[in-house]
């Protein structure tokens, strides 16, 4: 009798320890100490207490509210003294063309630009600029609008202030890239592709901007 | 030789003549699909409604019927028509009021307009099934395990049987020689086999005690459902999506961002189904809608791919997706620190993303992982003044040291990679 008992719960273990856990983890599983690991106060991308935090702007004297927007005319660390002036619409598209890069082109890190190009633009407009990055690959991609070809005429003789507004506001079914790039990265790739089309294209480059935008940034 | 020259003057001419004609016949017949492509596709597609309508077979529709002059009509006097004709009225309306660039004859010569339109009109080819190289792979479970296991359990009660049969033959036989002995002990009884026994169980117990205190707070392998399945082999991997494109922060900040629902948008305001990839298959074996799931993010970002024009960003809501990689509270990293300054690739730390569907979290992210890689990893030290980060200029004793072949290479715990207070504080 004893013996029968010992060897069934024997066996019960032996495959509950062998077939209970299933391959794929589903779950984060136990930890030691919770207020060591979760931070009690706002990390980013940790979820948050409901009870102490919201994202309500209205609620943001009651409960603890972290996404205040910075003050208007801020500017990160960084970053350039440098507003761009006009509005998402066709007129201010049109006005765009006047526009000139704030930033001292001769000095500008254009490895870093590259990079920026790369990560950001290369993806549909190509490495080469060819208009023909993995994501169309002549049609042949998932994507289904054809990227600009920078090398064309009509894109080598766009002035920067136009690419500027494209590359702000969005462009077609391009969207926009304001929230990835920063005012000075945006000048910086125009910069680049502006090198690479070796054309200053419709407003010469070096041009000063006038005083009500930036001085020159340090690099 | 005399004669050499004008015959060769000939040649030339000839030559010239035949390479002007071929050429003018090469434009009549240039390839449709490719003007399409180059002059059309970057606002057109043929079966959806992008920046412009849709395409296929327009020549057929209203208000053309097949009437190639009322197409060239438009097509030369956009600008005009717009504000005049009701129907490009409406197209203006509906397309959020973006225009079309008008083309003209120089622009646009009639024989290649021609040729564009005959591209628009070839029918719809059958989809071709998901790229195939599907297939799941059979779970390779670990049965060797479950096998041996039962295979020692009835080995064991085989043994104790037989040995319960040995004891009581044994003790006939001594019954029958008429040897008195006392009664055998039962095995439950049996000293011996009771040390064995706690031994062994004592010895089980603690070893899976001791792996699970030490798993507490490890996530290795944890790979969490998402809300969207979103599949990083088909983006980063088959698309050649770069990381930072999405992770921008990764490289200036000490959190690899996750992207909102606008960087996502940037390409599925376009790209509204999944249809060329291979077929997408969960962790658990099922096969995954790709375009079920883009669905879904347009619900997240309030976006109507029947009307992209009408999309208020402002309105979107953010997707909780699920935190993989956690480090506890009392550890400081920094991505940048790592990616930027140190030169160290994502895949180092989060394993091959670029084969995953879904992403499972490939090391232990405990101290003595973080700690031997500090160990093993050398700096990009400037050994000389050609090559190397200008930063390590300031530790004068190691690069005297590296001069006289005291030190061969410069590690991260040679910098301070192994103080507590750098991560601890």
């Amino acid at each position: 009798m004893m013996k029968k008992v010992l060897i069934v719960s024997l066996g019960v273990i032996t495959l509950a320890a062998t077939t209970g856990c299933s391959k794929v983890r589903r779950s984060p599983g136990s930890i030691y100490a919770p207020d060591m690991t979760y931070s009690r106060a706002y990390e980013t991308y940790a979820g948050l207490d409901s009870n102490k935090f919201t994202n309500d702007p209205n609620k943001a004297g009651n409960k603890i509210f972290y996404n205040h927007q910075p003050v208007e005319g801020t500017i990160a660390e960084g970053g350039i003294l440098y507003s761009y002036p006009y509005k998402n619409d066709s007129a201010g598209y049109a006005q765009s063309a006047k526009e000139v890069n704030p930033l001292d082109v001769a000095s500008l890190d254009m490895k870093e630009a590259e990079r920026l190009y790369l990560i950001n633009c290369g993806i549909c407009h190509g490495s080469k600029l060819d208009g023909n990055g993995p994501l169309w690959k002549g049609g042949d991609g998932p994507y289904p609008a054809a990227p600009k070809n920078f090398m064309d005429a009509a894109m080598k003789s766009m002035p920067e202030g136009t690419m500027y507004h494209s590359v702000t506001y969005g462009k077609n079914t391009m969207g926009s890239y304001a929230s990835q790039l920063t005012v000075k990265q945006r000048w910086e790739v125009i910069a680049f592709i502006k090198q690479k089309q070796g054309a200053t294209g419709g407003a010469p480059a070096a041009a000063k901007a006038d005083s009500t935008t930036a001085p020159k940034a340090k690099p | 030789m005399i004669f050499c020259k004008p015959t060769g003057k000939r040649l030339t001419i000839l030559a010239l003549i035949l390479f002007l004609s071929t050429s003018i016949i090469s434009v009549s017949a240039q390839d449709g699909k490719a003007l399409f492509m180059s002059k059309c596709a970057a606002c057109h597609s043929l079966d959806k409604d992008m920046t412009g309508p849709a395409l296929r077979g327009i020549i057929d529709k209203a208000p053309y019927n097949g009437d190639m002059a009322k197409m060239s009509h438009w097509i030369r006097n956009v600008n005009k028509l717009v504000a005049t004709d009701p129907h490009y009225m409406d197209l203006k309306a509906k397309f959020g009021g973006s225009v079309m660039i008008q083309f003209d004859e120089s622009a646009l010569p009639e024989p290649e307009l021609e040729a564009i339109i005959k591209y628009t009109s070839t029918p719809v080819a059958t989809p071709t099934p998901g790229g195939g190289g599907g297939g799941v792979t059979e779970p390779q479970g670990n049965n060797n395990v479950l096998i041996f296991g039962i295979i020692t359990l009835i080995l064991a009660v085989i043994a104790l049987i037989l040995m319960q049969v040995n004891s009581n033959l044994k003790k006939m036989s001594d019954d029958a020689e008429g040897i008195s002995r006392p009664n055998p002990v039962p095995f439950y009884k049996n000293k011996a086999y009771i040390a064995i026994f706690i031994l062994l169980a004592s010895t089980i117990f603690g070893y899976l005690v001791a792996k699970g205190a030490i798993g507490l707070g490890r996530q290795k392998n944890y790979q969490p459902v998402q809300p969207i399945f979103y599949s990083h082999k088909v983006h980063a991997g088959i698309n050649q999506i770069n990381c930072l494109y999405c992770h921008g922060s990764a490289w200036e900040s000490k959190t690899a961002g996750i992207p909102s629902v606008n960087i996502c948008m940037n390409c599925h305001k376009a790209v509204t189904d999944y249809t060329k990839g291979p077929k997408l298959y969960s962790e658990d074996g099922k096969e995954v809608d790709g375009t079920a799931e883009i669905a879904k993010l347009y619900k997240a970002a309030g976006f109507d791919p029947k009307s992209p024009a009408s999309w208020d960003p402002t309105k979107a809501n953010s997707i909780e997706w699920v935190k993989i990689h956690n480090l506890p509270d009392h550890v400081y990293f920094n991505h940048s620190q790592h990616v930027n300054a140190g030169n160290v690739q994502c895949q180092t730390c989060h394993g091959d993303i670029t084969a995953m569907d879904e992403v499972k979290q490939v090391s232990e992210l405990s101290m003595g992982w973080c700690v031997n890689c500090h160990r093993n990893t050398n700096v990009n030290f400037n050994y000389d003044s050609t090559k190397g980060n200008k930063f390590y200029s300031i530790y004068e004793k190691f690069h005297k040291d590296f001069k006289n072949k005291k030190m061969d290479s410069i590690t991260v715990k040679d910098i301070g990679g192994l103080e507590c207070q750098k991560c601890h504080y």
